[in-house]
């Protein structure tokens, strides 16, 4: 607008600061008003606010009504600023509503006044409070439907702003909305206000974005109302009725949702609906379309076959941004199918020596995503001429995607370490270099086979490394992972040189490395040398670096090497997620007597080294697989498949330390001893009964304990002396008895509508035998109250009543942990001979191989081992588990499976275990 | 171009010599006819039908060379602790009563006097109307300065008249005292 270039010329502009402009405010005061000055010291507030500065709520407040004086001025584009600073300042200022009269005569402005309606009409929807809607109602109606595209915009957007506060008033619209988003009005450029959408509709002439906004406010108007939706969604869908792109990618992402949240009635009619937005003609509608149908759950090939296509083309367009986009949800795509997005491989090769560097980078890790393990090599060459001419953080994702790649193909180990090595000599900072380490690190863990080669790689890259935490993470893994390979001394000679050469922190990491390889040496040479090192290092000029070698010396001297390996080689360790959370609560203490008592670490629970590398393995596969969604249009209320799942196995440490808190501030459980394992959450009515009930299975080493979470939807009554009768009875096979005794119950002593309460059912374990399976018939008992509307209290007398909800389950899978080992076939061999147990069946509720993995890793809860947890082919599949009992017996799994189309999923499932009993119980589980 | 140069030269100058403008705020109980007066005073129809003041509404008023600046400020409780913000440094205060709503000349008195005992208000003249006096059973003047109890107030200009802007009655009077403000 014309008064932005005049002000360029004001000096005052650049030294604005907010005193100054607050002093200045007297200009609004001053009679007669002179517009310009008024409108300079209005852009000096707004270059204020925009920058990040803020005023006062006394200040915001005279401000504010000193500009509310302006309203008396009839200077058009003075109004205009007047409303774009009102509406900033109206979330500071205090009794913002007092300009709300004023403002409604002009949301029904005429002649000049059209110029600065629309821009009246947003201001309103920021001040004016809900008793005061329903007066606009009018004015908004008309704005609506006006003929000018920005007033209706305009009302649209302030409506969907107003239906938080007034949603019946605003509810009442839809008739005037529904015209609005089947008018076709295009937006033109009359008033090119300051709102970005504005802005943008003035650089495009016609892009009808009131169908868009008209859209967006029918559906948060019907968002409750399914049927609405659908019905929105289809009668919008057809070709030529809504013009605005923006729109119609609305729609798309509506569909995807409707989709989503009922695929049984409506993902058929909505997938069809997906599918002819890829033929769109707009690319922004076919984009999004491609991404829906990708993101949705369950997918057959023949289901994304179309959208695979359409966005193999976009990979052949000449813009770039298109290029990008395309390769970008494929990049994404090919991590949950990389077998639909192979044949997409050729158009993906033409693009790895694109100029655009994101666009390689993608295209390369998408091939290294699809690509068969013959294929592997080649790209890895590839990669490498190019990797000199990326910047680091794309090194960084490149790297990322061989590390998953490696967990994946554990056969390829040998190539992809030549490239990481090779990666790790070249130029990059600590980001990068960090990457590879972990990386090798990874192999090393979880790749037995390529850890001689990792570690000879990594003591090369020590010998000329310049950054000591690197150096020291390095050393550590030496010390760990050195003293159990064949050559021991090889090691020892580079740990050795950085005792010499390097500063003192890396110093001392070199000497507790270093004895390591002597603390328990069963070789008397070594041993003898290990100790001249060492003894060498007492004469370090570092007191660190003196007292680890004395202390180690010390211990190397300890005859009893059983206790000092032990110690040395620290098998078991705390579970690290939940001592920092602990540590973290400590220190946040807020009074000084939090420190008074010393942290109690007995709170920790203390996990095998296998548990903490399994939990620690999951994570990183999962968390390697990026999300593909919109943002959801109503919030982030679903998260995707693979961020629920990594956010499970962050969030289970912490769950289960909840639960084992919540537990232990109950006094009947106080003697239970520690929590060994709690169950996920088990629902036992459908969600929209009256009551919903649903269950967590804890169990203590004498005792099982079940927490039924309870909640009463129905409003106006009140539930007293809520108890859980749960009677166990055997599992199928026929025993007596379970062996549980009866249980006693911690009733909730009044339960209002919609608040949830917990009944806690306790069972004494039968002390012979370790393990048993039992079902739970349960029902709820209580006295319902219904509450006098006018006391808001429970009437005094109630009927007691009974409501019958879902079995509960115990099976072997409760008494199981993850964890991880290198080696499947060594476990499985170690436990010939031990409990076993096997059965074949027909899983019935998986579609496909991997729907039937994903649904036995569950149901079985033990940790898939040696990247059997992704099936390569879609007929036959071995799934190999590993877990704990919480007695800390090992159990395994191995599962074989066949698809065929006609009879779906077969598994035979064996399992063997050290613990007698629990294999049967095990097999039970999977049913 | 040109006419509108014109213009701004001529209004320059009217303002120069002659034009005066006067700031008056128009406050009073809900329901006692503030934005119907004004409307009917700026030269518009008197309608039934007007919604509740949220805020306050500005009307100019041009009568000869003077301009009356009116700020017609919402009755509701809420804006009542806001009257004081407007009433500022004005001309001259309006005060609008319904004298036909007995019950609420009590309410209306307190207010009234609440608002002038701050120190910001000082020597700023006031006039107190009282509307609807097409109404049959209403109070009239005499009645007003007595239940209002506008004798007490002092160190300012008073005046009460009693109007109806329905029926326009007594409407000049009320135009000549605010313009009688001008050449004070």
């Amino acid at each position: 607008m014309s008064f932005n270039k005049k002000d360029e010329d004001d000096a005052g502009i650049v030294k604005v600061d907010r005193t100054s402009v607050f002093q200045e405010a007297r200009v609004f005061n001053t009679s007669p008003i002179s517009p310009r000055k008024c409108r300079i010291l209005l852009t000096k507030i707004a270059l204020l606010l925009f920058t990040g500065e803020s005023f006062p709520t006394n200040e915001a407040t005279s401000l504010f009504f000193g500009i509310s004086k302006l309203f008396q001025n009839k200077d058009a584009s003075l109004r205009q600023m007047v409303y774009l600073i009102i509406k900033e300042l109206s979330k500071e200022a205090e009794d913002v509503i007092m300009v709300t009269s004023s403002i409604m005569k002009d949301t029904a402005a005429v002649g000049t006044g059209e110029l600065y309606r629309a821009n009246a009409i947003r201001a309103l929807c920021r001040i004016i409070d809900a008793s005061t809607v329903g007066a606009i109602e009018r004015n908004i109606k008309t704005a609506i439907v006006d003929k000018n595209p920005s007033v209706s915009s305009a009302a649209l957007v302030s409506s969907y702003h107003l239906l938080p506060i007034a949603r019946d008033i605003v509810r009442r619209w839809q008739s005037e909305t529904q015209e609005a988003a089947s008018s076709n009005k295009s937006g033109g450029s009359l008033m090119s206000g300051f709102m970005g959408q504005h802005a943008h509709m003035a650089a495009t002439s016609t892009n009808y974005m009131t169908q868009y906004h008209a859209i967006g406010l029918l559906y948060q108007m019907r968002s409750h109302d399914r049927m609405a939706l659908v019905k929105m969604v289809q009668q919008y869908s057809a070709a030529g009725v809504v013009k605005s792109p923006a729109a119609r990618v609305m729609l798309v992402r509506l569909a995807a949702k409707l989709a989503e949240d009922e695929p049984s009635g409506l993902r058929k009619p909505m997938m069809k609906l997906l599918d002819d937005w890829l033929r769109d003609k707009s690319e922004m509608v076919n984009f999004e379309a491609a991404k829906a149908i990708c993101s949705m759950p369950d997918l057959t090939d023949a289901e994304v076959g179309q959208a695979i296509h359409v966005l193999q083309l976009f990979l052949t367009s000449p813009r770039a941004v298109t290029k990008f986009a395309a390769i970008r949800i494929l990049h994404q795509f090919a991590s949950f199918k990389p077998d639909a997005v192979r044949q997409c491989n050729p158009d993906i090769e033409a693009l790895i020596s694109n100029t655009n560097r994101s666009i390689a980078t993608f295209a390369i890790t998408t091939l290294l995503k699809t690509g068969n393990e013959a294929s592997v090599d080649r790209l890895m060459k590839q990669i490498s001429t190019f990797m000199s001419d990326i910047t680091d953080e794309f090194k960084v994702t490149v790297v990322e995607a061989i590390r998953t790649l490696c967990l994946k193909f554990p056969s390829k180990q040998a190539g992809m370490l030549q490239f990481l090595s090779g990666v790790l000599r070249d130029e990059g900072g600590y980001e990068f270099k960090r990457s590879v380490v972990e990386s090798i690190f990874d192999l090393i863990k979880f790749v037995p086979e390529s850890k001689e080669d990792a570690l000879a790689h990594l003591c090369e890259f020590i010998e000329d490394c310049e950054f000591t935490k690197l150096a020291v993470r390095i050393l550590h893994l030496l010390g760990l992972e050195g003293p159990r390979t064949a050559q021991p001394t090889k090691y020892i000679r580079y740990i050795y040189n950085r005792v010499v050469l390097e500063n003192a922190i890396v110093r001392a990491a070199a000497v507790t490395a270093l004895a390591k390889f002597g603390v328990g040496q069963k070789d008397p040479d070594v041993k003898s040398s290990v100790e001249v090192l060492l003894r060498r290092c007492l004469d370090d000029m570092d007191d660190e670096v003196r007292d680890r070698a004395a202390l180690n010396l010390r211990l190397m001297k300890d005859k009893d090497d059983e206790e000092v390996g032990k110690f040395v080689r620290n098998d078991s360790m705390f579970s690290l997620p939940i001592l920092e959370d602990q540590l973290a609560h400590y220190v946040n203490g807020s009074s000084a007597e939090a420190f008074a008592k010393p942290f109690d670490f007995s709170n920790v629970p203390v996990v095998t080294r296998e548990q903490s590398l399994a939990e620690d393995r999951t994570k990183k596969l999962t968390t390697a697989t990026p999300t593909l969604k919109a943002p959801t249009i109503s919030g982030p209320k679903k998260a995707e498949a693979g961020a629920a799942a990594a956010d499970a196995a962050r969030d289970s440490a912490a769950a289960s330390q909840k639960y084992a808190q919540a537990l232990a501030a109950i006094p009947e459980f106080k003697d239970f001893g520690p929590l060994l394992k709690s169950s996920g959450v088990v629902e036992l009515t459908e969600s929209e009964t009256e009551y919903v009930v649903s269950a967590v299975k804890h169990l203590f080493r004498g005792h099982i304990v079940l927490q039924f979470d309870v909640k009463n939807t129905i409003a106006d009554y009140v539930l007293t002396d809520v108890g859980v009768v749960s009677t166990p009875s055997a599992g199928e096979d026929g025993e007596e008895a379970s062996g549980l005794d009866d249980g006693f119950f911690i009733p909730i002593p009044a339960l209002k509508a919609e608040e949830p309460g917990t009944v806690y059912v306790y069972f004494q374990r039968p002390a012979g035998e370790t393990f048993t399976a039992a079902s739970f018939t349960n029902v709820l008992k209580f006295t319902i109250k219904e509450i006098d509307p006018t006391t808001n209290e429970p009437e005094e007398s109630g009927y007691e009543d009974e409501y019958q909800v879902e079995d509960l389950e115990l099976t072997g899978a409760d008494y199981i942990l993850p964890a991880f080992a290198g080696n499947f076939s060594s476990i499985w061999e170690s436990l010939d001979g031990a409990d076993e147990a096997e059965e074949t069946l027909q899983l019935s509720a998986a579609r496909s191989i991997q729907e039937a993995v994903e649904l036995l890793v569950k149901q079985l809860a033990m940790q898939p081992l040696e990247g059997t947890e992704v099936s390569l082919s879609t007929s036959t599949h071995a799934l190999k588990l590993f877990g704990r009992s919480v007695a800390g017996g090992k159990v395994a799994g191995n599962v074989r499976m066949a698809y065929s189309a006609k009879s779906g999923v077969t598994v035979k499932v064996e399992v063997r275990s050290e613990e007698e009993g629990l294999a049967a119980l095990v097999v039970g589980a999977v049913a | 171009m040109a006419p509108g140069m014109f213009k701004r030269i001529y209004n320059f100058l009217m303002s120069l010599f002659w034009s005066k403008e006067l700031d008056v705020t128009m406050i009073g109980l809900q329901n006692a006819g503030k934005t119907s007066l004004l409307r009917v005073l700026a030269g518009g129809e008197f309608t039934i039908d007007s919604i509740p003041t949220v805020g306050f509404n500005m009307k100019r008023v041009q009568q000869g060379h003077v301009t009356l600046k009116c700020w017609d400020i919402g009755g509701q409780p809420r804006f009542r602790t806001m009257w004081e913000r407007y009433c500022r440094g004005v001309n001259a205060i309006v005060f609008i009563v319904d004298s036909a709503d007995r019950e609420a000349i009590p309410v209306a008195k307190e207010e009234l006097h609440d608002l002038l005992s701050k120190p910001s208000m000082e020597g700023i003249a006031l006039l107190v109307l009282g509307n609807k006096s097409d109404i049959p059973d209403h109070l009239d003047v005499d009645q007003l300065i007595e239940q209002l109890n506008l004798k007490l107030i002092d160190h300012r200009e008073v005046s009460c008249f009693g109007i109806s802007a329905k029926e326009e009655t007594n409407l000049d009077a009320v135009m000549k005292w605010l313009i009688a403000r001008a050449n004070k």
